[in-house]
């Protein structure tokens, strides 16, 4: 068997004393960096660059690089779960039953549920690498412009109805995203938009300011209010880890979160995101009390952290077999290896089987060592809910600043975090939600340029969304979900009146 | 008393040394940032790390590579442009479509030519013309041919806007014409993966992005949209070779400094350039990147930047591109 023989190869690779080193380290700083808000993988990776070029070893560095990007997916449900602070797009649907544990004092339970989904969706996800990759990759280029279109509007869709308290208010979230996205370049017609002659505003709002400005500090935010009003915030721990119940109740929504994170996680561009909101939308279809989503449901942090990690495997697929970057910080792995010498794509198997599988191998005892990094930290974390207001606030009002400011190296992203952070505060006191404006920002861009590029190929007709059978097929499956949420919208209504 | 006294002539005197050294020291005597005004991981920024990498062999101070993307490379290189000109600060990539396409299209807030000093050139990236291996096209006349016969629009990938890419293709489809319609998407990563998965007739990149493609059987070369052949493909014939009279400039890549660095200091960058472009370890790092070394020195390129300014320019107007 090629296939055992050349993992096993990649252990030999991967498990030397120098390469153990790096993969321990990529696993630690990734940690670090998941739970730091504002740096996000990308950034780090790109802070590190230098330091990858100077390794001597293709392997040793890219096997550093990567460690850095699953460790920070696996760290990014922290700072979700105890401060409602997304670190990246992928992470916004934790925050929303996963802050609701922590408030009430089931932190560690969430974190703990959230760090176990992590290592098997991961590890699932290898062993889809391992034995399936070409054929996933021919997958994941069968997604054109039209299919990309269908794609994303599913799932802006599920943002929409992501919480399910108000369709219009969701509605009108989403569309505040939309405008928010169409801020800066616009990628098909060259001309920038609403930029009003500011030049900082000429490459868009950035993503991380905009989601710790409206989750993060729009709490801090409401929090005040209720400290004035001489509220207390619970200062409950509970179990720290998750009982027998909660595991009972998320292990299905582990697997099919990881199912999910592996297919969708593998198409470039967005995946990640979309898997996640995938994964919470069928969790709540799925479950028997779906009123609990939105208030606190672990299926609903078991899922899309399972999902979200399952495609930080499957996103090094298109890079190992065909070359393509999906993702930014994916991005700065294929330069890195490109200076070192190394071309991925097609050829990488034969030519460099040592990087291939000696990544692949180090990224099984990555996981492993997350997992034994995280499970004792999950303790300290839930501890952090005990922390005074007064204290944590200002600590977690600086680290979004610093966050912000890290970005792109600049103030005026500080000005938009606080700008933001105000607009998070009103929307919130009017039950507006954020979730549907942040992952409309997210989507948007996708939205707006695969259909602007489908319609440039089809000269111009609407007909290319459903000649073509994946696309079609994701169209029937919106027009499905939304006359099912209409239907359920109209129903409520139609009760209330004559309801006692 | 004594002591102190002696301690402070000593600090006095390790205040003063640096100050000293400074002015009496050559260029450099303290680190260089490149500026790269694109993200980590494309073209430039490849360029500016195997720079990087190969300078400190040639110079007593590292070069230091810092990323400022946005507003397609505005951002950054007006930052360039701001600083101050004692050539500590370097812009790593000049030639690129912000600064001799972009102009002539838009309002900018800083002149391209006039406030920067060109030292170096190191890199032209030509533009291939190719189309996906499952494709019926073989060659640039098979396309012609069935946009004679068919009438129908060759859809067709490019990386952005009003690149050099989409500038080639719409020029090419002027001259020969073909119905070219190219579809921008988000940087050559995305066209070359919306190409290689069927989804368009033919498309345009340049050789890094597509020569990995090419070898893994993926995509078929028709042409190359440069005066001359591309020495990384050398059997891929060019446009004026076909009958097809389009020649651009490619993609540009070199090393400017503020309007204002000294000369002398230019002088000394543009050596430190030159035997980095001689450098076999660098040549080879350049290779792998599909960015052939063509240097020129600060004079040439100056001339060289005009020119393909202007050219640009007259294309834009001929071809009647606008950004709207």
């Amino acid at each position: 068997m090629d296939l055992f023989a050349g993992l096993l190869n990649g252990f030999s690779v991967a498990l030397t004393p120098i390469n153990l080193l790096f993969a321990f380290l990529g696993a630690l700083i990734g940690t670090a960096v998941g739970v730091l808000p504002g740096l996000g993988p990308a950034a780090t990776i790109a802070l590190l660059l230098p330091t990858a070029y100077a390794i001597e070893s293709p392997v040793t560095a890219i096997i550093l690089m990567a460690g850095i990007f699953y460790g920070s997916m696996y760290g990014g449900s922290t700072t979700s779960i105890l401060m409602n602070l997304p670190g990246e797009a992928a992470s916004v649907v934790t925050c929303i039953d996963g802050y609701k544990m922590a408030q009430q004092g089931r932190a560690g339970a969430a974190l703990g549920i959230a760090a176990i989904g992590s290592f098997i969706a991961g590890t699932v996800g290898l062993i889809g690498l391992t034995l399936f990759a070409p054929p996933i990759a021919e997958f994941a280029l069968s997604f054109g412009p039209p299919e990309k279109f269908s794609l994303a509007i599913v799932g802006l869709l599920l943002a929409v109805t992501l919480s399910g308290s108000s369709i219009v208010k969701g509605l009108v979230m989403m569309a505040f995203g939309l405008l928010l996205a169409s801020v800066g370049l616009d990628p098909i017609s060259g001309k920038t938009r609403f930029s009003f002659g500011v030049t900082e505003l000429q490459s868009g709002f950035d993503f991380v300011t905009l989601a710790m400005g409206m989750f993060g500090l729009g709490e801090i935010f409401y929090g005040l209010e209720s400290i004035v009003k001489g509220q207390v915030v619970t200062t409950k721990v509970g179990s720290v880890w998750p009982t027998m119940k909660d595991w009972v109740e998320s292990r299905w929504a582990i697997l099919r979160g990881t199912l999910i994170g592996f297919f969708v996680g593998v198409i470039p561009g967005g995946g990640a995101v979309i898997s996640s909101l995938v994964s919470y939308a069928a969790e709540k279809k799925i479950s028997k009390h779906p009123e609990a989503f939105g208030q606190g449901a672990i299926a609903g942090v078991a899922g899309p952290e399972s999902a979200n990690n399952a495609a930080s495997s499957s996103s090094f697929i298109p890079l190992l077999t065909l070359g393509i970057p999906g993702n930014a910080a994916i991005a700065m792995i294929f330069a890195a290896l490109l200076i070192k010498g190394v071309t991925p794509g097609p050829f990488l198997i034969q030519e460099r089987p040592d990087v291939f599988w000696g990544v692949i191998a180090s990224m099984y005892i990555g996981n492993a060592m997350l997992i034994v990094l995280n499970l004792p930290l999950v303790g300290l974390w839930a501890q952090l809910v005990r922390v005074p207001f007064g204290i944590l606030a200002p600590v977690i009002i600086l680290f979004t600043c610093v966050g912000s400011y890290s970005v792109q190296g600049q103030v005026f992203d500080i000005y938009c975090l606080v700008g933001f952070g105000l607009f998070g505060y009103v929307a919130r006191k009017l039950g507006f939600e954020a979730g549907p404006l942040v992952l409309a920002f997210v989507l948007g861009p996708m939205v707006e340029g695969s259909m602007r590029q489908s319609l440039l190929m089809s000269g111009g007709s609407f007909g290319i969304f459903v000649e073509r059978p994946i696309s079609l097929a994701l169209v029937g499956l919106f027009a499905v979900l939304a006359l099912g949420q209409l239907a359920v919208h109209l129903m409520k209504k139609k009760r209330k009146p004559g309801s006692p | 008393m004594k002591r102190i006294v002696a301690s402070l002539a000593t600090l006095f005197a390790a205040l003063a040394l640096p100050a000293a050294a400074l002015a009496a020291d050559p260029y450099p005597s303290k680190p260089v940032s490149a500026v790269v005004p694109f993200a980590a991981g494309g073209s430039s920024d490849l360029l500016a790390r195997a720079l990087e990498k190969s300078w400190t062999k040639y110079a007593k101070q590292p070069l230091v590579v810092v990323n400022k993307p946005g507003g397609g490379g505005v951002v950054g290189t007006e930052g360039v442009v701001r600083s101050k000109p004692d050539g500590y600060t370097l812009y790593v990539g000049y030639g690129s479509g912000h600064d001799v396409v972009m102009p002539t299209l838009q309002k900018m807030p800083y002149d391209p030519v006039k406030d920067l000093v060109p030292i170096a050139r190191v890199s032209v990236h030509s533009i291939v013309i190719v189309t996906g291996a499952k494709s019926p096209f073989n060659s640039i006349q098979d396309v012609v041919a069935f946009s004679k016969k068919e009438g129908k629009p060759v859809t067709t990938a490019v990386s952005v806007k009003a690149g050099s890419v989409d500038l080639a293709l719409t020029a090419f489809g002027k001259a020969a014409g073909v119905n070219i319609v190219t579809v921008p998407f988000a940087g050559g990563a995305e066209s070359t993966t919306a190409l290689a998965g069927g989804h368009l007739m033919i498309g345009g990149g340049h050789p890094s992005e597509v020569i990995p493609h090419i070898k893994a059987g993926r995509f078929k070369a028709l042409a190359v949209a440069l005066p001359q052949r591309d020495p990384s493909m050398p059997d891929v014939p060019t446009l004026k070779e076909l009958g097809i009279d389009v020649a651009l400039w490619g993609s540009i890549k070199g090393v400017a400094a503020p309007a204002g660095t000294p000369k002398e200091v230019v002088k000394e960058i543009e050596g430190i350039v030159k035997k980095i472009c001689e450098d076999a370890e660098f040549k080879a790092t350049m290779a792998n990147l599909s960015q052939p070394v063509m240097y020129q020195g600060s004079e040439d390129f100056t001339k060289f930047i005009a020119q393909a300014t202007a050219d640009y320019a007259a294309l834009i107007k001929q071809l009647n591109i606008k950004l709207d």
